[in-house]
Protein backbone atom coordinates (compact mmCIF):
# COMPACT_ATOMS: atom_id res chain seq x y z
CA UNK A 1 0.00 0.00 0.00
CA UNK A 2 1.15 3.56 -0.76
CA UNK A 3 1.56 6.12 2.34
CA UNK A 4 2.73 9.71 2.28
CA UNK A 5 3.42 11.44 5.65
CA UNK A 6 5.30 14.21 6.46
CA UNK A 7 8.47 13.99 8.36
CA UNK A 8 10.45 16.21 10.08
CA UNK A 9 8.96 18.96 7.94
CA UNK A 10 8.71 16.81 4.35
CA UNK A 11 6.38 15.13 2.40
CA UNK A 12 7.80 11.48 2.27
CA UNK A 13 6.11 8.48 0.02
CA UNK A 14 6.44 4.71 0.42
CA UNK A 15 4.90 1.44 -0.79
CA UNK A 16 4.61 -1.16 1.90
CA UNK A 17 3.42 -4.13 2.95
CA UNK A 18 0.48 -3.70 5.10
CA UNK A 19 1.92 -4.91 8.24
CA UNK A 20 4.60 -2.88 8.39
CA UNK A 21 4.71 -0.92 11.57
CA UNK A 22 5.69 3.15 11.70
CA UNK A 23 8.68 2.21 13.21
CA UNK A 24 10.03 -0.27 10.21
CA UNK A 25 8.63 2.37 7.41
CA UNK A 26 11.02 5.00 9.19
CA UNK A 27 13.92 3.13 9.71
CA UNK A 28 13.94 0.85 6.36
CA UNK A 29 12.19 2.64 4.28
CA UNK A 30 12.94 6.30 5.08
CA UNK A 31 16.55 5.21 6.70
CA UNK A 32 15.64 7.48 9.56
CA UNK A 33 17.32 5.20 12.33
CA UNK A 34 16.93 7.45 15.32
CA UNK A 35 14.07 5.83 16.36
CA UNK A 36 15.17 2.72 17.86
CA UNK A 37 13.44 -1.12 17.70
CA UNK A 38 13.40 -1.92 21.55
CA UNK A 39 11.10 -3.73 22.85
CA UNK A 40 8.47 -3.80 20.41
CA UNK A 41 5.84 -4.21 22.68
CA UNK A 42 5.44 -0.65 23.53
CA UNK A 43 6.87 -1.22 26.87
CA UNK A 44 10.23 0.41 26.15
CA UNK A 45 9.99 4.00 24.64
CA UNK A 46 12.95 3.53 22.46
CA UNK A 47 10.93 4.23 19.40
CA UNK A 48 9.10 7.04 20.70
CA UNK A 49 8.57 9.40 18.28
CA UNK A 50 6.06 12.48 17.84
CA UNK A 51 2.60 11.72 15.57
CA UNK A 52 0.71 14.87 15.24
CA UNK A 53 1.88 16.59 18.45
CA UNK A 54 1.95 13.45 20.79
CA UNK A 55 4.40 10.58 22.12
CA UNK A 56 3.83 7.20 20.81
CA UNK A 57 5.62 3.81 20.43
CA UNK A 58 6.44 3.68 16.13
CA UNK A 59 6.14 0.16 17.25
CA UNK A 60 2.97 0.31 18.05
CA UNK A 61 1.43 2.22 14.83
CA UNK A 62 0.64 0.06 11.58
CA UNK A 63 2.27 3.14 8.45
CA UNK A 64 -1.66 2.71 7.16
CA UNK A 65 -2.57 4.15 10.72
CA UNK A 66 0.46 6.95 10.05
CA UNK A 67 -0.69 7.75 6.42
CA UNK A 68 -1.44 11.44 6.14
CA UNK A 69 -0.14 12.77 9.72
CA UNK A 70 2.92 14.58 10.70
CA UNK A 71 5.79 12.96 12.26
CA UNK A 72 8.58 14.09 14.20
CA UNK A 73 11.67 12.18 14.72
CA UNK A 74 14.87 12.98 16.50
CA UNK A 75 16.45 13.76 13.32
CA UNK A 76 14.24 16.64 12.99
CA UNK A 77 15.17 18.40 15.83
CA UNK A 78 18.69 19.77 15.82
CA UNK A 79 19.66 22.08 12.86
CA UNK A 80 23.14 22.30 11.15
CA UNK A 81 24.20 25.65 13.72
CA UNK A 82 22.55 23.67 16.81
CA UNK A 83 21.18 20.98 18.90
CA UNK A 84 17.95 21.82 20.55
CA UNK A 85 18.30 22.72 23.79
CA UNK A 86 17.39 19.11 25.53
CA UNK A 87 19.74 17.65 22.96
CA UNK A 88 21.96 20.20 25.01
CA UNK A 89 21.21 19.61 27.74
CA UNK A 90 21.38 15.42 27.83
CA UNK A 91 24.68 15.47 26.61
CA UNK A 92 25.93 18.48 29.32
CA UNK A 93 24.63 16.21 32.01
CA UNK A 94 25.73 13.26 30.90
CA UNK A 95 22.51 11.73 30.62
CA UNK A 96 23.09 9.34 27.48
CA UNK A 97 25.55 6.67 28.39
CA UNK A 98 24.66 3.85 25.89
CA UNK A 99 22.34 6.42 24.12
CA UNK A 100 20.07 3.49 23.08
CA UNK A 101 16.95 5.21 24.80
CA UNK A 102 17.97 8.96 24.50
CA UNK A 103 15.98 9.70 20.97
CA UNK A 104 12.98 8.25 22.49
CA UNK A 105 13.69 10.06 25.82
CA UNK A 106 14.38 13.45 24.43
CA UNK A 107 11.39 13.38 22.19
CA UNK A 108 8.83 12.43 24.77
CA UNK A 109 10.51 15.15 26.89
CA UNK A 110 10.00 17.40 24.35
CA UNK A 111 5.81 16.78 24.04
CA UNK A 112 5.86 17.14 27.77
CA UNK A 113 7.97 20.62 27.47
CA UNK A 114 5.67 21.92 24.78
CA UNK A 115 2.44 21.65 26.60
CA UNK A 116 3.74 21.95 30.09
CA UNK A 117 7.09 25.18 30.13
CA UNK A 118 7.60 24.60 33.83
CA UNK A 119 7.26 21.06 34.59
CA UNK A 120 7.62 19.64 38.32
CA UNK A 121 9.92 16.34 38.39
CA UNK A 122 6.56 14.73 39.24
CA UNK A 123 5.46 15.96 35.73
CA UNK A 124 8.69 15.01 34.71
CA UNK A 125 8.96 11.45 35.61
CA UNK A 126 4.87 10.77 34.61
CA UNK A 127 6.04 12.00 30.73
CA UNK A 128 9.09 9.80 30.85
CA UNK A 129 7.34 6.83 32.51
CA UNK A 130 7.28 5.06 29.32
CA UNK A 131 10.86 5.37 28.45
CA UNK A 132 13.59 2.91 29.95
CA UNK A 133 17.12 3.60 30.54
CA UNK A 134 18.96 0.79 31.51
CA UNK A 135 22.21 2.84 32.16
CA UNK A 136 21.81 6.45 33.53
CA UNK A 137 19.24 5.84 36.02
CA UNK A 138 17.20 8.36 35.26
CA UNK A 139 18.48 10.54 37.80
CA UNK A 140 20.51 13.03 34.73
CA UNK A 141 17.41 12.59 32.35
CA UNK A 142 15.26 14.33 34.31
CA UNK A 143 17.91 16.91 35.80
CA UNK A 144 18.30 17.66 31.62
CA UNK A 145 14.92 17.59 31.09
CA UNK A 146 14.44 20.62 33.76
CA UNK A 147 17.96 22.45 32.27
CA UNK A 148 16.27 22.32 28.82
CA UNK A 149 12.91 23.54 30.33
CA UNK A 150 14.73 26.74 32.17
CA UNK A 151 16.14 27.46 28.73
CA UNK A 152 13.45 26.82 26.66
CA UNK A 153 11.65 29.56 28.66
CA UNK A 154 14.81 31.84 28.79
CA UNK A 155 14.59 31.80 25.03
CA UNK A 156 10.94 32.39 24.98
CA UNK A 157 11.29 35.83 26.92
CA UNK B 1 4.10 -9.86 12.23
CA UNK B 2 2.79 -12.36 9.51
CA UNK B 3 1.28 -10.65 6.39
CA UNK B 4 -2.56 -8.95 6.20
CA UNK B 5 -4.76 -6.79 4.17
CA UNK B 6 -5.46 -3.54 4.95
CA UNK B 7 -8.87 -1.66 5.03
CA UNK B 8 -10.20 1.64 6.70
CA UNK B 9 -13.49 2.26 7.84
CA UNK B 10 -14.51 5.87 7.34
CA UNK B 11 -17.51 5.27 10.46
CA UNK B 12 -19.11 2.74 12.46
CA UNK B 13 -21.41 1.75 9.72
CA UNK B 14 -18.48 0.93 7.53
CA UNK B 15 -16.84 -0.83 9.50
CA UNK B 16 -19.18 -3.45 10.40
CA UNK B 17 -20.07 -3.85 6.07
CA UNK B 18 -16.39 -4.45 6.50
CA UNK B 19 -16.70 -7.01 9.27
CA UNK B 20 -19.14 -8.50 7.06
CA UNK B 21 -17.83 -8.53 3.79
CA UNK B 22 -14.58 -9.81 5.09
CA UNK B 23 -16.02 -12.59 7.68
CA UNK B 24 -14.17 -13.94 10.85
CA UNK B 25 -10.50 -13.47 9.73
CA UNK B 26 -11.25 -9.71 9.71
CA UNK B 27 -9.91 -8.16 12.84
CA UNK B 28 -10.36 -4.25 14.21
CA UNK B 29 -7.64 -2.24 14.83
CA UNK B 30 -8.37 0.91 16.95
CA UNK B 31 -5.21 2.14 19.00
CA UNK B 32 -3.02 -0.95 18.38
CA UNK B 33 -1.91 -0.85 21.43
CA UNK B 34 -2.54 -4.15 22.79
CA UNK B 35 -3.47 -5.95 19.29
CA UNK B 36 0.14 -5.19 17.50
CA UNK B 37 2.06 -6.16 20.89
CA UNK B 38 0.09 -9.28 20.88
CA UNK B 39 -0.05 -10.50 17.30
CA UNK B 40 3.94 -10.10 17.16
CA UNK B 41 4.08 -13.28 19.51
CA UNK B 42 1.38 -15.14 17.98
CA UNK B 43 1.57 -17.72 14.98
CA UNK B 44 -2.55 -16.90 14.06
CA UNK B 45 -3.29 -13.60 11.94
CA UNK B 46 -5.90 -12.20 10.97
CA UNK B 47 -6.69 -11.97 7.36
CA UNK B 48 -7.77 -8.54 6.74
CA UNK B 49 -7.13 -5.92 9.30
CA UNK B 50 -10.08 -2.98 9.50
CA UNK B 51 -8.52 0.04 10.63
CA UNK B 52 -11.12 1.93 12.57
CA UNK B 53 -9.23 4.39 13.93
CA UNK B 54 -10.08 7.18 11.57
CA UNK B 55 -13.35 6.77 12.82
CA UNK B 56 -14.96 10.17 13.72
CA UNK B 57 -18.56 8.96 14.78
CA UNK B 58 -17.05 7.30 17.71
CA UNK B 59 -14.59 9.98 19.52
CA UNK B 60 -16.56 12.01 21.06
CA UNK B 61 -17.13 12.91 24.73
CA UNK B 62 -21.22 13.85 24.98
CA UNK B 63 -23.65 14.33 27.67
CA UNK B 64 -27.11 13.25 26.24
CA UNK B 65 -30.42 12.23 27.63
CA UNK B 66 -29.77 9.30 28.23
CA UNK B 67 -26.72 10.13 29.76
CA UNK B 68 -22.51 10.78 29.79
CA UNK B 69 -21.53 8.85 26.08
CA UNK B 70 -18.29 8.07 25.25
CA UNK B 71 -17.05 7.21 21.95
CA UNK B 72 -15.17 3.71 21.77
CA UNK B 73 -12.28 5.73 19.90
CA UNK B 74 -11.87 8.08 22.68
CA UNK B 75 -7.98 7.70 23.96
CA UNK B 76 -7.04 7.36 27.44
CA UNK B 77 -5.46 10.77 27.40
CA UNK B 78 -8.58 12.32 26.08
CA UNK B 79 -10.15 11.02 29.04
CA UNK B 80 -8.16 12.50 31.45
CA UNK B 81 -8.01 15.82 29.70
CA UNK B 82 -11.50 15.83 29.05
CA UNK B 83 -13.37 18.81 30.97
CA UNK B 84 -16.90 17.33 31.49
CA UNK B 85 -14.83 13.71 32.96
CA UNK B 86 -13.06 15.29 34.93
CA UNK B 87 -15.65 17.65 36.57
CA UNK B 88 -18.02 14.98 36.93
CA UNK B 89 -16.26 11.32 36.99
CA UNK B 90 -12.38 12.09 38.30
CA UNK B 91 -12.27 8.94 38.74
CA UNK B 92 -12.10 7.72 35.08
CA UNK B 93 -9.38 10.37 34.32
CA UNK B 94 -7.52 8.62 37.93
CA UNK B 95 -8.02 5.31 35.98
CA UNK B 96 -6.65 6.66 32.45
CA UNK B 97 -4.03 7.84 34.09
CA UNK B 98 -3.04 4.48 35.34
CA UNK B 99 -3.43 2.77 32.16
CA UNK B 100 0.41 2.26 30.84
CA UNK B 101 2.32 5.27 30.04
CA UNK B 102 2.25 8.50 28.10
CA UNK B 103 3.03 7.15 24.80
CA UNK B 104 -0.15 3.78 25.58
CA UNK B 105 -2.22 6.38 26.74
CA UNK B 106 -2.31 8.62 23.21
CA UNK B 107 -2.86 5.41 21.46
CA UNK B 108 -4.54 3.09 23.62
CA UNK B 109 -8.62 3.91 23.61
CA UNK B 110 -11.28 3.20 26.04
CA UNK B 111 -12.94 0.75 23.27
CA UNK B 112 -9.81 -1.18 22.85
CA UNK B 113 -9.27 -1.60 26.95
CA UNK B 114 -12.93 -3.18 26.88
CA UNK B 115 -12.70 -5.32 24.18
CA UNK B 116 -9.54 -6.76 25.27
CA UNK B 117 -11.10 -7.84 28.47
CA UNK B 118 -7.61 -8.58 30.28
CA UNK B 119 -8.92 -9.29 34.38
CA UNK B 120 -6.81 -5.93 35.18
CA UNK B 121 -7.95 -3.79 32.94
CA UNK B 122 -8.18 -0.18 34.72
CA UNK B 123 -10.68 1.22 32.81
CA UNK B 124 -13.64 -1.02 33.74
CA UNK B 125 -14.28 -1.19 37.47
CA UNK B 126 -14.55 2.60 38.21
CA UNK B 127 -17.43 2.48 34.87
CA UNK B 128 -19.11 -0.47 36.83
CA UNK B 129 -19.13 0.90 39.55
CA UNK B 130 -20.86 3.38 37.83
CA UNK B 131 -23.27 1.09 36.22
CA UNK B 132 -22.08 1.89 32.68
CA UNK B 133 -23.85 0.60 29.77
CA UNK B 134 -22.22 -0.37 26.30
CA UNK B 135 -23.03 -0.11 22.64
CA UNK B 136 -22.73 -2.53 20.37
CA UNK B 137 -23.01 -2.32 16.54
CA UNK B 138 -23.54 -5.43 14.16
CA UNK B 139 -25.29 -6.26 11.00
CA UNK B 140 -28.77 -6.43 12.59
CA UNK B 141 -28.62 -3.43 14.34
CA UNK B 142 -27.17 -2.12 17.76
CA UNK B 143 -27.90 -3.80 21.28
CA UNK B 144 -27.05 -2.54 24.73
CA UNK B 145 -25.96 -4.46 27.76
CA UNK B 146 -24.27 -3.19 31.15
CA UNK B 147 -20.58 -3.15 30.89
CA UNK B 148 -20.67 -5.61 34.20
CA UNK B 149 -22.23 -8.53 31.57
CA UNK B 150 -20.12 -7.52 28.98
CA UNK B 151 -17.25 -9.35 29.97
CA UNK B 152 -17.86 -13.48 29.79
CA UNK B 153 -14.23 -14.32 31.21
CA UNK B 154 -9.90 -13.17 30.89
CA UNK B 155 -10.01 -11.73 27.18
CA UNK B 156 -13.73 -12.74 26.41
CA UNK B 157 -16.80 -10.74 26.17
CA UNK B 158 -19.96 -11.51 24.63
CA UNK B 159 -19.26 -9.45 21.55
CA UNK B 160 -19.22 -11.28 18.30
CA UNK B 161 -17.15 -11.32 15.57
CA UNK B 162 -19.38 -9.00 13.22
CA UNK B 163 -20.22 -6.47 15.82
CA UNK B 164 -17.80 -3.57 17.34
CA UNK B 165 -18.42 -1.63 20.44
CA UNK B 166 -19.17 2.00 19.56
CA UNK B 167 -19.82 3.75 22.78
CA UNK B 168 -20.06 3.48 26.59
CA UNK B 169 -23.06 5.11 28.36
CA UNK B 170 -22.75 6.32 32.25
CA UNK B 171 -26.87 6.85 32.91
CA UNK B 172 -28.35 9.39 34.22
CA UNK B 173 -29.13 8.75 37.16
CA UNK B 174 -24.79 8.38 38.46
CA UNK B 175 -24.02 11.91 36.48
CA UNK B 176 -21.74 12.97 38.75
CA UNK B 177 -22.03 10.23 41.88
CA UNK B 178 -19.18 10.75 44.12
CA UNK B 179 -16.76 7.50 42.12
CA UNK B 180 -13.37 6.56 43.65
CA UNK B 181 -10.94 4.60 41.53
CA UNK B 182 -7.37 2.73 43.50
CA UNK B 183 -5.05 0.78 41.95
CA UNK B 184 -2.17 -1.00 43.50
CA UNK B 185 0.89 -2.05 40.92
CA UNK B 186 4.34 -2.60 41.58
CA UNK B 187 5.41 0.92 39.77
CA UNK B 188 3.35 3.76 38.98
CA UNK B 189 4.01 3.62 34.85
CA UNK B 190 4.06 0.53 32.70
CA UNK B 191 2.92 -1.61 35.49
CA UNK B 192 -0.79 -3.82 35.24
CA UNK B 193 -2.95 -3.89 38.37
CA UNK B 194 -2.18 -6.27 41.40
CA UNK B 195 -5.67 -5.21 42.27
CA UNK B 196 -7.83 -2.31 41.50
CA UNK B 197 -10.92 -1.21 43.34
CA UNK B 198 -13.92 0.95 42.37
CA UNK B 199 -16.54 2.38 44.90
CA UNK B 200 -19.45 5.05 44.19
CA UNK B 201 -21.25 6.52 46.67
CA UNK B 202 -24.22 8.44 47.37
CA UNK B 203 -25.13 9.96 50.62
CA UNK B 204 -28.29 10.50 52.84
CA UNK B 205 -29.59 13.99 52.83
CA UNK B 206 -27.82 14.54 56.55
CA UNK B 207 -24.74 13.19 54.94
CA UNK B 208 -23.90 10.31 57.24
CA UNK B 209 -25.19 7.07 55.64
CA UNK B 210 -24.32 5.29 52.58
CA UNK B 211 -26.77 5.03 49.83
CA UNK B 212 -26.42 3.07 46.46
CA UNK B 213 -23.29 1.80 47.19
CA UNK B 214 -21.27 0.30 44.46
CA UNK B 215 -18.35 -1.55 44.58
CA UNK B 216 -16.15 -3.25 41.78
CA UNK B 217 -13.31 -5.46 41.78
CA UNK B 218 -10.54 -5.49 39.38
CA UNK B 219 -7.81 -8.56 38.40
CA UNK B 220 -9.30 -10.71 41.12
CA UNK B 221 -11.66 -13.16 39.05
CA UNK B 222 -11.67 -14.03 35.57
CA UNK B 223 -13.46 -10.97 34.65
CA UNK B 224 -14.37 -7.34 36.93
CA UNK B 225 -16.79 -8.30 39.54
CA UNK B 226 -19.56 -6.26 41.79
CA UNK B 227 -18.80 -7.18 45.47
CA UNK B 228 -22.66 -7.73 46.22
CA UNK B 229 -22.98 -8.68 49.76
CA UNK B 230 -20.39 -5.46 50.65
CA UNK B 231 -22.92 -3.25 48.85
CA UNK B 232 -25.73 -4.40 51.18
CA UNK B 233 -24.01 -4.38 54.11
CA UNK B 234 -23.09 -0.56 52.92
CA UNK B 235 -26.82 0.08 52.07
CA UNK B 236 -28.12 2.60 54.51
CA UNK B 237 -25.52 2.00 57.06
CA UNK B 238 -23.31 4.67 58.71
CA UNK B 239 -20.55 5.69 56.87
CA UNK B 240 -17.71 5.08 59.52
CA UNK B 241 -13.78 3.70 59.44
CA UNK B 242 -15.30 0.42 61.19
CA UNK B 243 -17.71 0.10 58.52
CA UNK B 244 -15.62 0.86 55.54
CA UNK B 245 -13.30 -1.47 57.20
CA UNK B 246 -16.02 -3.90 57.45
CA UNK B 247 -17.34 -3.66 53.54
CA UNK B 248 -13.45 -3.44 52.65
CA UNK B 249 -13.17 -7.28 54.82
CA UNK B 250 -16.63 -8.53 52.78
CA UNK B 251 -15.48 -7.45 49.80
CA UNK B 252 -12.27 -9.37 50.23
CA UNK B 253 -14.46 -12.50 51.06
CA UNK B 254 -16.19 -12.20 47.65
CA UNK B 255 -12.92 -12.43 45.58
CA UNK B 256 -11.96 -15.26 43.73
CA UNK B 257 -7.84 -14.24 43.30
CA UNK B 258 -5.50 -16.50 41.90
CA UNK B 259 -1.32 -16.61 42.51
CA UNK B 260 0.65 -16.02 39.58
CA UNK B 261 4.11 -14.12 39.66
CA UNK B 262 2.81 -11.26 40.29
CA UNK B 263 1.37 -11.91 43.91
CA UNK B 264 -0.32 -14.78 45.86
CA UNK B 265 -3.91 -14.79 45.87
CA UNK B 266 -3.78 -13.78 50.19
CA UNK B 267 -2.09 -10.95 49.03
CA UNK B 268 -4.32 -9.81 46.58
CA UNK B 269 -7.27 -10.58 49.40
CA UNK B 270 -5.79 -8.23 51.33
CA UNK B 271 -5.67 -5.78 48.67
CA UNK B 272 -8.97 -6.00 48.01
CA UNK B 273 -9.47 -4.97 51.58
CA UNK B 274 -7.39 -1.65 51.95
CA UNK B 275 -8.67 -0.83 48.18
CA UNK B 276 -11.96 -1.07 48.77
CA UNK B 277 -11.87 0.79 52.49
CA UNK B 278 -9.77 3.05 51.05
CA UNK B 279 -12.05 3.41 47.79
CA UNK B 280 -15.19 4.03 50.46
CA UNK B 281 -13.27 6.71 51.97
CA UNK B 282 -12.62 8.70 48.81
CA UNK B 283 -15.97 8.08 47.50
CA UNK B 284 -17.15 9.67 50.90
CA UNK B 285 -14.73 12.41 50.62
CA UNK B 286 -15.49 13.35 47.42
CA UNK B 287 -19.41 13.40 48.14
CA UNK B 288 -18.67 15.40 51.58
CA UNK B 289 -16.99 18.00 49.70
CA UNK B 290 -19.79 18.08 46.96
CA UNK B 291 -22.32 18.36 49.12
CA UNK B 292 -20.53 21.55 51.03
CA UNK B 293 -20.76 23.22 47.46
Amino acid sequence: MEVTLKVNGEARSASVAPETTLLVLLRAHFNLTGAKLGCDVGDCGACTVIVDGQAVNACLMLAGQADGREVVTIEGLATRDRLHPLQKAFEDHAALQCGFCGPGAILAAKVLLDENSEPTVGEIRDALAGNLCRCTGYTKIIAAVKEAAAVLRAERK
Amino acid sequence: MKAFEFVAARDAQHAVALLAEHGPSAKLIAGGTDLLADLKFTPETPRVMVDISRAADLKGIALRDDGLAIGALVTHTEIMRSPVIRELFPALADAAHTIGAVQTRNLGTLGGNLVTAVPSLDSGPALVALEAQVMMLGPAGGRRLPLADFFTGPRETVLKPDELLIEIVIPKKNLGKPTSFQKFGLRKGQALALVNVAASVWLSKDQSSFVEPRIALGAVAPTIIRAPRAEAYLEGRAATPETMAEAGRIAAGEAKPISDFRASADYRRELVAVLTRRALEHARALALAAGKR
